[in-house]
């Protein structure tokens, strides 16, 4: 089993109780723990300058936070720019499949995993002396700017960390929401019929964009099977749609081309964001809300030419 | 063997009478349930008058195909094994435990993971027979005519495997970070959020598929009597096991590559109605076949009704009932021996 969350393949798991700290002499940073970033085996003090990331996610930040040069492997996931931001910077490096031996073999002084990583493996990079670092999978905005500053507190490069933060928020409030008009009415659905309910990251991209989620009021939780025809009589005035033109086909994005998504698209607008903007909670959630703006915008445009 | 000691008391067209309206109540029963409340009358009438509401696409696009397809794949499903069961003389040949429909299930893998069913339409269906037909010429090579039940478990057993191992593989070789877990469904089928576009473009293929099967039932009545007696009675049983392989893979091939793998409804239906036609293969064909189909719509319902998340898949609401019938069968069949 590959080590790399598809958000929407399962329900998020909240990140797992750390293990007991196993490194002699390691620091415990309680900031890192409160940010759902969950220090295993703390790295040295100094840069580490070998890492090896066996996480789509992951790979993208520390791309984002590192030096040139310092993460020398990222997982094949990265390298596709279906699925990844980073791809260019990441087709330049040596990909790895998510095994323990693949990190091994870089010698790495820091090895970053997901929050669905095997406790298996993990127990054997400790066991070998590898300092694991887990990049969590934040469930607000908050949560992103908490992950962003522990990984680059970890890379050592913190103001690089707070740059990415100032970026992702001067976006944010790039999006003017004018509060006086009434919310359209959205709705999520991506790959294998999941949608988003409340308590997501999604959940605060659309409430930013000034949408409001029609999912929030079935009773479901943060990420959720939905069954295509109770998506369809929601009533939404915008479908959003997780979807990749370019990608190989599954069952899991034939949903999207349902007939009826396409019967519905006559009586609502839909949109289609890239999964990449999905997959992780990376400073690309402001891309996404910027899109869903402009998408909001459209759809009120529509409406009132009806 | 006569009728009546088979305790047959129903007459043929009674029987096929009362079969059809069952299934006719339980595919409108399959287009009745559902997640969302639907005023399924307001939605015909805005489907009738050409109003696209979301109750109308609804029922249009999700609820009909679904029942339909239900049907559809019940019915070949059913036929399919009342005929192979005819053939092999076997009450055991199932197209799901013999290995077709996990056959059928890797043509349409490869077609669709591929890429291929992008290429023409009818690309998914025609993979799905390719499979099925593979797996049947397997199954024949190993089993031949007459042989024992043990072969025929132990070859279905071998087939199944084998196809199920390269579906997994072909799977993984897709570059879609999904497709890796999508074998469930290849497995053990589904009907959930199936379109209209899926059910034209199978229906010929299994209706061809139909017809060659439920015109095979003179030959498998002489069957019954031997192969010899069959011979000189006028029937070319060359001719006939081709018909029957081409008929069970036009149909549960191109059922199953919209579906997945449904095991057990081709044993289920025949089984259970068997001593309702005497014992005559000719006459078990088209009502196996109508049982086939409300025994997979009863299923479909009971799936959507179960308060279980993400939805039940097909195969295993199936094998729950099929299984131990596969089991008492066996058992019987061990104590006659």
């Amino acid at each position: 089993m590959r080590g790399f969350p598809i958000a929407g393949e399962g329900r998020q798991k909240r990140a797992r109780v750390p293990s007991p700290l196993a490194g002699q002499g390691a620091a415990r940073v309680s900031g890192f723990l409160l940010a759902a970033f969950i220090v295993i085996a703390s790295p040295a003090f100094a840069k580490p300058q070998r890492v090896v990331s066996l996480n789509l996610c992951a790979d993208e930040l520390a791309l984002r936070l590192a030096d040139a040069g310092v993460v020398k492997s990222v997982t094949w996931l990265s390298q596709d720019p279906r699925n990844a931001n980073m791809a260019a910077q990441a087709a330049a490096l040596p990909a790895n499949d998510g095994h323990v031996e693949e990190a091994l073999a870089y010698g790495p002084d820091l090895v970053l995993v997901g929050p669905f990583a095997d406790p298996a493996s993990i127990a054997l990079l400790k066991q070998v002396g590898a300092p694991v670092v887990e990049v969590g999978a934040p469930q607000t905005l908050d949560g992103v700017r908490r992950e962003i500053r522990a990984l680059a507190a970890t890379l050592g490069e913190p103001q690089r960390g707070e740059a990415l933060i100032a970026d992702m928020d001067a976006r944010l409030a790039g999006v003017a929401v004018d509060p006086s008009r009434p919310r359209l009415k959205a709705v999520v659905l991506r790959p294998n019929g999941f949608t988003v309910g409340p308590g997501s990251l999604v959940d605060e991209i659309l409430t930013r964009a000034g949408l409001d989620n029609l999912a929030a009021r079935l009773d479901i939780a943060a990420d959720e099977q939905v069954p295509l025809e109770v998506v369809a009589l929601l009533g939404a005035d915008l479908l959003i749609l997780d979807r990749d033109e370019e990608r190989a086909p599954s069952l899991a994005d034939a949903i999207l081309d349902h007939p009826a998504v396409a019967a519905l698209a006559r009586r609502m607008t839909v949109v289609s964001l890239p999964s990449r903007l999905w997959t992780c909670g990376g400073p690309e959630a402001a891309e996404a809300v910027e899109r869903l703006a402009a998408a909001a915008a459209a759809a009120r445009a529509r409406q009132a030419t009806q | 063997m006569s009728a009546r000691a088979a305790g047959a008391e129903v007459g043929y067209a009674p029987l096929v009478a009362a079969l059809a309206v069952l299934a006719l109540a339980a595919a409108f029963a399959s287009l009745m349930v559902g997640y969302a409340r639907l005023d399924v009358p307001a939605a015909l009438a805005d489907a009738f008058a050409g109003r696209s509401t979301a109750a109308a696409v609804v029922l249009e696009q999700i609820r009909l195909p679904r029942a339909a397809l239900g049907t559809m794949v019940g019915f070949s499903l059913g036929l399919a094994g009342a005929a192979l069961q005819g053939l092999l003389r076997n009450p055991l040949a199932d197209p799901g435990v013999i290995g077709v429909s996990g056959g059928a299930a890797l043509g349409a893998v490869v077609v669709f993971y591929s890429g291929l069913a992008g290429a023409f339409a009818l690309a998914m269906p025609l993979g799905g027979v390719a499979g099925a037909v593979l797996a049947a010429l397997l199954l024949y090579a190993l089993v031949g005519r007459g042989a024992g039940t043990m072969t025929l478990i132990l070859a279905g057993v071998t087939v199944n495997s084998f196809a199920g191992a390269l579906t997994a593989l072909a799977l993984n070789l897709s570059p879609n970070p999904y497709a890796a877990y999508e074998i469930m469904f290849w497995l053990m089928g589904s009907l959930a959020d199936r379109s209209l576009p899926q059910l034209w473009l199978a229906l010929p293929l299994t209706v061809a598929g139909w017809a060659l099967l439920l015109a095979s039932g003179p030959a498998l009545d002489a069957l019954t009597l031997g192969e010899d007696t069959a011979t000189s009675l006028g029937f070319d049983l060359g001719r006939l096991r081709a018909q029957l392989v081409a008929g069970a893979a036009l149909a549960v091939g191109a059922a199953v590559a919209v579906t997945g793998a449904i095991g057990f409804v081709g044993l289920v239906a025949p089984h259970l109605l068997r001593p309702l036609v005497g014992n005559r293969p000719g006459r078990l064909l088209l009502v196996s076949g109508l049982g086939g189909a409300i025994v997979l719509l009863a299923a479909d319902v009971a799936v959507r009704l179960i308060p279980v998340h993400p939805e039940l898949k097909l195969g295993v609401a199936t094998a729950l009932i099929g299984a131990p019938l596969l089991y008492g069968l066996i058992d019987r069949m061990r104590k006659e021996a």
